[in-house]
């Protein structure tokens, strides 16, 4: 009586696997970063877009306590190919500039453009896509910020959706 | 100012005749610009709120909030003419003395269908970024047309609405006013009813007089505060209920869509069909706790119909999906548990401190109230 019924049971789970795999690789390959404001090329980028960038690691301890090694793209290269005032362009008002990170939820956090830039730190803000060789789940992926400097992960920001660039207006 | 009219004099007595009416002309088209922004009949209406809500909002340039706007804004907000049957107003669905919603799970329309979603508070809209459960709509003004025009709900073309209200003796003269135009559109009309939105702040509950250091809380209050701030961690014994997460901060709503783990298959799409990503399903906004206690029934779809069954929701009955929020995953008062598992005390130490988000001003206050004559109180 009770194997019929564990093999059912392993069967639902084994489809509910495959379906939750399913969804989530469906819902990798449709999501969608957009990159806007003070730019000369808006960018509409797909995880599959990311792979003619050079590609970086940071091992980081996350929120979990326990390392991990994010795999990603320099921040800089892709507001480069979009266009934006950087290297020897950021200088003058181009200071005043911010970059507005969102996500899937709406949560947001900024950075200056300096912040970013490789003229400015050592430090090389990733936009990853994998952790320890597997791409970035649901919840967290496709699209997450790693700034390895930042003590706190706050600004380490899941599900990225949109970067815009834009200047401080006051 | 002075040196202004020398220069203008100086100007207009030196320069042959072409000059000065050109310079007429300048400063005619000029004031016409200015005009268009604000009309010079009416006064600004000052939004008055305590300075930790902070300032990140935005009024839209074409639509000042003024004292003639706001007024206008609250009689069409009261006003059933704006409805296909002349029998419904926004009040219908968002009673003040409820904190602006209706008590029901679903709002009857004007054709006597049911809304898809739960009538939402209406407080503290000035810092909203994303109307509707969905956040499928920028501003007020945009959010405004939806209720107006659908046929589930006040089912009125807005053109239909300005026709109807420029044959009353009551509103041509309070639009002109307003708007300075001889003429209702249905965007004024839109624009009134958000000038009047946005005055409706909610900022003087009891936990607004705490904050500000003029009220005392009771002890069961204290611990529900704290448990509502902190995140549980078993391991180092701290207790929470981890609510401040999403609804942290002195407005108690933070501008996000979450999953909150109601069904594991979601029959409402939530946010995916706003942005038809699938990663959004079931995602709906993270709605204001303000008066809480006077806005059931609960959730999107107004499930539960008392607070208790909210916190046993988020305490030990969230839903496991795909899109189900992270931070509702694994969070737990016990050393391996998987829900919350919030003791009865402090289920009840939580609802005394929600208890001092109602703001009895804000339900009594007569800026907020009907308008209109009532004749059949």
């Amino acid at each position: 009586m009770s194997e019929p019924k564990f093999s059912s049971y392993r069967i639902a789970v084994n489809f509910l696997l495959l379906l939750s795999i399913a969804f989530s690789s469906h819902a990798q390959n449709k999501a969608i970063l957009s990159v806007s404001g003070e730019v000369t090329m808006p960018l509409e980028l797909k995880l599959t877009d990311l792979a003619s960038f050079k590609q970086v690691s940071h091992k980081v301890k996350d929120r979990d306590g326990k390392e991990h090694e994010f795999t990603g793209v320099p921040l800089i290269g892709i507001l480069e190919k979009a266009g934006v005032t950087t290297g020897s362009k950021l200088r003058g008002e181009n200071l005043a500039k911010y970059v507005l990170i969102s996500a899937a939820d709406g949560y947001e956090v900024l950075y200056s453009l300096a912040e970013i830039d490789s003229d400015f730190t050592d430090q090389v803000i990733i936009l990853a896509t994998a952790k320890d060789g597997q791409l970035l789940g649901t919840g967290e992926g496709p699209f997450r910020i790693i700034t390895p400097n930042d003590k706190k992960p706050a600004r380490w920001i899941r599900e990225v959706r949109s970067i815009k660039v834009m200047f401080a207006k006051n | 100012m002075a040196v202004m009219r020398n220069l203008l004099k100086t100007v207009l007595q030196n320069n042959q005749g072409w000059f000065k009416a050109s310079l007429g002309c300048a400063v005619f088209i000029s004031c016409g610009l200015v005009q268009g922004f604000q009309n010079k009949n009416t006064e600004p209406y000052v939004l008055k709120f305590p300075t930790n809500f902070g300032s990140r909002y935005v009024i839209p340039a074409d639509n000042p909030t003024t004292k003639e706007g706001v007024y206008l804004g609250r009689l069409l907000f009261y006003e059933k003419a704006l409805s296909a049957n002349n029998d419904i107003s926004c009040e219908s669905c968002h009673q003040q003395k409820l904190a602006f919603t209706d008590g029901k799970a679903f709002s009857t329309g004007q054709d006597g269908s049911l809304t898809a979603r739960n009538s939402m508070s209406l407080a503290n809209l000035l810092w909203v970024r994303n109307f509707f459960w969905d956040g499928r709509s920028p501003g007020l003004e945009d959010q405004a047309r939806f209720p107006l025009t659908d046929a589930h709900e006040m089912g009125q073309p807005l053109s239909e609405s300005a026709t109807k209200l420029m044959n009353t003796r009551l509103y041509p003269p309070l639009f002109k006013k307003a708007f300075g135009s001889n003429v209702i559109t249905g965007d004024q009309i839109l624009k009134a009813l958000s000038q009047f939105e946005r005055t409706l702040i909610s900022a003087g509950s009891d936990y607004d007089k705490y904050l500000a250091g003029n009220y005392q809380p009771t002890a069961q209050q204290v611990r529900g505060l704290q448990l509502f701030d902190s995140s549980p961690d078993a391991k180092r014994g701290i207790r929470g209920a981890n609510c401040g997460h999403c609804h942290g901060g002195v407005k108690t709503f933070k501008e996000l869509f979450h999953n909150n783990g109601l069904d594991s298959i979601a029959t409402d799409l939530g946010r995916e069909y706003f942005t038809g990503q699938s990663a959004d399903r079931a995602r709906f906004r993270v709605p204001t706790l303000r008066n809480i206690m006077l806005t059931a029934p609960y959730m999107h779809d107004g499930r539960f119909s008392t607070i208790e069954q909210v916190l046993d929701h988020y305490s030990e009955h969230i839903r496991k999906s795909p899109t189900l929020s992270t931070f509702l995953q694994d969070v737990s008062n016990e050393t391996g548990g998987n829900n919350l598992a919030l003791t009865k005390n402090e289920k009840a130490d939580l609802t005394a401190f929600l208890g001092m988000l109602t703001d009895s001003s804000f339900i009594s206050n007569p800026a907020f109230s009907n308008p209109h004559p009532v004749i059949n109180p």
